[in-house]
């Protein structure tokens, strides 16, 4: 079975849930309907939801890349964490109350389709293993500082972090692509 | 199909073709646009952000440019590519439609504010670009229109894909 097989055949599945009668109520809420009703207003809030991703995307990179010792070699491990730290975090709640917005604009689309439910899924790990790349980051920067010499574990971890955040966006852009 | 123009000839190429008759190719050319495009938004975002005295604080402002600029070149190389790919599969409808001649004349806007930036107004930079130094208002108000412009692209580059059909070539 083909991958566009498999997920015509997750719609079809998700066809047969209460999330049908449930995306549909959404699509009649009053704020649905003024979303729909307004050329700008779904632009707009995509425009602001990749802002969000771009805060935390490149925040993320740049963190990534002083842990791997290829830039800011200025800064101790601990002032990129803490410049790039809140940043990240703030981006996440813009991400997700944007992404709510989306969600509501369009709730069959969105719902009723396997990819989106890959994309959170993703989101799920993506943020899990930010948490947890942070914290371990957090408990070593006291002891010695990251460089390309540093702990494998954490070089790896930063390359999976960024890997994994451009995993979510390629889910993002591919909701529109679900075979139906 | 005769083609009389040159962005007809572009969407007819091997290329242009190969493109739009796929069904997986634009979707994934669409995805290295977005992530790099998210890329140099937010690498450009931080140089902004340090020009306007909200980050980076500690930092000097030449720091600052030297760890984000190639950050900023490759994923403008990535996006330029990709952009160049996804325009070639659909050029003449590309090219009737208002929005993305707007993005290209914000991107240009951007383009020269950053070389105006770099030409002119970064020579002061060892002595305004220090830790706590007072930034001069010039220099601010490239910062300022930097993000604004970076703000203004990416919202030119979604109405594009919700008005392809609202203006076709004749």
């Amino acid at each position: 079975m083909s991958i566009g097989d498999w997920l015509f055949h997750m719609t079809e599945l998700l066809r047969t849930t209460r999330l049908v009668e449930f995306s549909l109520r959404v699509s009649d809420w009053p704020f649905a309907l003024w979303l729909q009703s307004h050329f700008y207003a779904i632009p707009t809030f995509q425009t602001f939801h990749i802002l969000a991703i771009a805060v935390l995307f490149a925040s993320t990179l740049m963190l990534s890349l002083r842990v791997l010792g290829i830039s800011g070699a200025d800064q101790t491990l601990e002032q990129t964490l803490r410049r790039h730290r809140p940043w990240i975090w703030a981006a996440v709640l813009a991400l997700v109350a944007s992404g709510i917005v989306l969600l509501i604009s369009e709730p069959v689309r969105n719902m009723i389709n396997p990819i989106f439910w890959i994309k959170m899924a993703l989101l799920l790990v993506a943020v899990t293993v930010s948490l947890w790349f942070q914290r371990a980051l957090g408990r070593r920067r006291e002891q010695w500082d990251v460089s390309s010499k540093g702990h494998l574990s954490l070089r790896a971890a930063s390359v999976a972090v960024v890997l994994v955040w451009c995993a979510v966006m390629a889910g993002g852009r591919w909701i529109a692509y679900a075979p139906v | 199909m005769n083609p009389d123009n040159i962005w007809q000839q572009l969407e007819n190429s091997a290329a242009g073709t190969t493109i739009a008759s796929s069904e997986w190719m634009f979707p994934t050319l669409e995805t290295i646009h977005v992530i790099a495009i998210v890329t140099v938004i937010g690498a450009i975002a931080m140089m902004d952000m340090r020009l306007l005295g909200l980050a980076s604080g500690n930092r000097t402002v030449r720091t600052v440019a030297h760890d984000t600029l190639p950050v900023t070149w490759t994923a403008f190389a990535l996006a330029t590519i990709s952009g160049s790919l996804l325009f070639v599969s659909k050029a003449t409808t590309y090219m009737v439609n208002p929005y993305f001649l707007w993005k290209l004349g914000f991107m240009a806007l951007a383009g020269i504010n950053m070389a105006v930036f770099h030409r002119y107004l970064a020579k002061g930079m060892n002595r305004w670009g220090e830790p706590e130094a007072a930034i001069p208002l010039n220099v601010k108000l490239a910062g300022a229109l930097s993000l604004a412009l970076w703000v203004i692209i990416p919202f030119c580059g979604r109405v594009i894909g919700f008005t392809l059909g609202l203006y076709t070539p004749s």
